[in-house]
């Protein structure tokens, strides 16, 4: 931020006469961006953060005038008997999710840039997962895991893999573990496409300089795509984990959570402690805690990305 | 907040002043939200309303279920609340704690067409909170077992005897549970959702116990019954994540020789079903024991802040006068004590009419959803096994008695 120039309206000796002749008009738009943030970014945080503090219910939503309870919210939650679990499934679905996405969405951006025929049109098909309202998806994915009569087990029957019909979302066991699968199912072309550009932008001679010094394909990998993938890798893995932690409908269309809060995450239980149960404060203390979370993140990345070299 | 207030009226005064004509002569016009879509209760009996009395007019708009409250509370908040709307029975407590709805009390007691003592036990709780009335109930459902004949009678067992205690319950289940074929003995819900608690409440009331008052013997002995349902794979597994509906499919395709849930299945089961199917009051604990039932759908009420609480009285004594057509219109039960001519499955509906005699209110609590919430959690984790029934009940009624005191 420091680095860019300030806008010349904003030096010494701006005049409001500028406007008039055109001169003014940065500031303008400056300071309608900044409105904007202030209004739909900052304030919403703000507000948040303040309801955190407060016992805030449905009705007393629009006004201010609510009881401030200091941290008692934050005791509350950090002290309710789920939140080990509920923590505890968020990070196993956040990082599955995110590592198991990447794995896939590079090695498919890899596959795709040996450009054989019908390349392009099959990445085409990959994207079909991003288009789709995630809704859509938690309900299909719902048909396909479905224990009785899900077309997963009927496959895996028919191939002889099991006997036994597995309760993929009704087993304790197994229900966290068939979101992250109906995720990495949804997360898989934004990774692809992301790393693909990524790729895209190695210039060629570089793998031909080393396949002549005698790189091995894996050698060549190592030393020369993963390296210049760096910014990819740091972007598609922070926005990952920002989309993962996001991630809604699927628990809505899948498990709802259950059983037993088995697959429960704080973004879900954040809504049901709102939306369910009318404990705004407490469903706020949630997002505090997750902005929180995302903003290290964010700050994480951002350094790792400033002295980035530009090929 | 108060500049956007001053915008609006700004704009309203800007928007009347445009249609001088317009508003001199307009009836009065009561806004009404619902769940229903067009087609339905509240549409078609507006409509019949509107015709009937020239001088109101009614606007009605349609709110989805889950966001009913939610936007109730948004539009309350920003001063546009509708005059009357539909809510869950559970939620009438929620609203009417907080002084949102009109007490409508000393106008039933005046009315020539509501008789509170026609009204039965269950949806004239759902309508009170401490000494107010706050809505009348538009009809009711409740819960029973549907059975699946053919296969009572393929298993041996006499589809004119259906279960009539739990005990009963599962040794048919045992009989009628086919793995090979893909047949289970019983569907049901014990979801966590609001469906889930739907389902349990009635088993827990049985055997003694209520909303307020959960880990109680009985009720363990409820919870375990469920528990030995699904340990023994006499339902399917995804009785824990599987709505009502979703479960009762299950039973509509022959997967499930008995399912449990309400009136709202039969337009579909008449369709989907081929097989001859049948409905019993739920089974009790013990032969000549206490019955309950559920109480389901919900209350037409008019909001305190409307400006025509006369005229919305009117309407909603209209909609109950309009209580013998509810289940052959509509698909309700009535709600109240009313002769309904020629019933549509007429042998599935005198069972839902006298289990209507047991159905019992969720509540009433302002914080209702907590509770809820409470009651599910127990049932989900007793029946996965992470704790015992007692156990997941004493939980549950730790945070029941916070939120209670």
């Amino acid at each position: 931020m420091q680095a860019l120039p300030l806008p010349r309206s904003l030096r010494p000796g701006f005049s409001l006469g500028g406007l008039i002749d055109g001169r003014g008009f940065d500031t303008l738009l400056v300071l309608t961006a900044l409105g904007y943030l202030a209004v739909f970014s900052a304030w919403p945080l703000v507000y948040n953060l303040i309801m955190s503090l407060q016992e805030v219910d449905l009705f007393s939503l629009a006004s201010f005038d609510r009881p401030f309870v200091g941290l008692d919210n934050y005791r509350e939650v950090i002290s309710a008997p789920e939140m080990p679990q509920i923590l505890g499934n968020t990070a196993v679905f956040v990082i599955a999710s995110v590592s198991l996405q990447l794995v896939l969405g590079f090695a498919l951006a890899l596959f795709f840039e040996l450009r054989f025929p019908g390349a392009s049109f099959l990445r085409g098909l990959f994207l079909a997962g991003w288009i789709m309202p995630p809704l859509v998806v938690g309900a299909i994915w719902s048909w396909i895991l479905a224990g009785d009569f899900g077309v997963l087990n009927y496959a895996l029957k028919s191939l002889g893999i099991i006997d036994e019909n597995i309760f993929w979302l009704s087993d304790p066991a197994r229900s966290l573990w068939s979101v992250i699968i109906a995720n990495i199912w949804l997360g898989v072309p934004f990774n692809l496409i992301l790393l693909s550009v990524g790729l895209a932008g190695i210039p060629e001679d570089l793998y031909e300089a080393a396949e002549m010094d005698g790189a091995t394909r894996v050698q060549r990998f190592l030393t020369i795509t993963l390296p210049l993938m760096r910014a990819q890798l740091g972007a598609v893995i922070s926005l990952g984990t920002i989309f993962t932690l996001q991630q809604f409908d699927l628990f809505a269309g899948l498990t709802q959570g259950g059983p037993s809060n088995s697959s429960n995450v704080m973004q879900y239980w954040s809504w049901q402690l709102s939306f369910q149960e009318y404990q705004i404060g407490l469903g706020s203390v949630i997002s505090v805690l997750m902005i929180g979370f995302v903003i290290g993140l964010a700050a994480i990345y951002v350094r790792s990305t400033r002295h980035e070299q530009v090929y | 907040m108060g500049l956007n207030m001053t915008a609006k009226a700004a704009l309203l005064a800007g928007a009347a002043g445009l249609l001088p004509l317009a508003a001199s002569a307009d009836p009065t016009v009561l806004d009404l939200w619902t769940i229903d879509d067009p087609g339905e209760y509240h549409y078609v009996l507006a409509k019949e309303f509107e015709e009937a009395n020239p001088d109101i007019r009614i606007n009605v708009r349609t709110v989805q279920f889950r966001d009913m409250i939610n936007d109730l509370a948004r539009a309350i908040a920003a001063g546009d609340a509708p005059d009357v709307t539909y809510v869950d029975n559970p939620e009438v407590a929620l609203l009417a704690s907080r002084g949102l709805l009109l007490d409508i009390a000393p106008r039933i007691e005046a009315s020539e067409i509501v008789d509170k003592a026609d009204i039965f036990p269950g949806p004239l709780s759902s309508v009170s909170w401490k000494d107010g009335i706050y809505g009348l109930p538009r009809g009711a459902n409740t819960i029973a077992l549907y059975y699946n004949a053919d296969l009572f009678r393929a298993a041996g067992l006499n589809p004119d005897q259906p279960p009539q205690t739990w005990a009963e319950l599962k040794s048919a289940a045992e009989a009628l549970s086919d793995p090979d074929d893909n047949v289970y003995g019983l569907a049901f819900s014990a979801v966590a959702t609001e469906e889930g608690t739907f389902q349990f409440l009635p088993w827990l009331q049985m055997a003694g116990g209520d909303y307020d008052k959960v880990d109680t013997e009985g009720g363990a002995k409820a919870l375990g019954f469920w528990k030995s349902l699904l340990d023994e794979k006499l339902a399917s597994p995804d009785t824990l994540i599987r709505s009502q509906w979703d479960s009762t499919a299950t039973f509509n395709a022959g997967n499930a020789a008995m399912a449990i849930s309400g009136p709202w299945e039969l337009p579909r089961m008449a369709k989907d079903a081929q097989f001859e199917y049948r409905a019993a009051l739920l089974p009790m604990p013990e032969a000549g024991g206490e019955r309950a039932s559920a109480l389901g759908e919900g209350d037409n009420v008019i909001l305190a802040s409307t400006d025509h609480p006369d005229e919305a009285f009117r309407f909603l004594e209209f909609l109950y006068a309009q209580m013998p057509r509810v289940w052959n219109e509509f698909g309700y039960l009535p709600a109240a004590d009313v002769t309904v001519e020629n019933p549509q499955n007429e042998a599935i509906y005198r069972v839902f009419e006298e289990s209507m005699k047991y159905a019992r209110n969720r509540g009433p609590s302002p914080e209702w959803p907590q509770i809820s919430k409470a009651i599910q959690g127990a049932m989900q984790s007793a029946l996965t096994g992470q704790a015992t029934p007692e156990e997941a009940l004493a939980t549950a009624q730790g945070k029941i008695d916070r939120v209670l005191d």
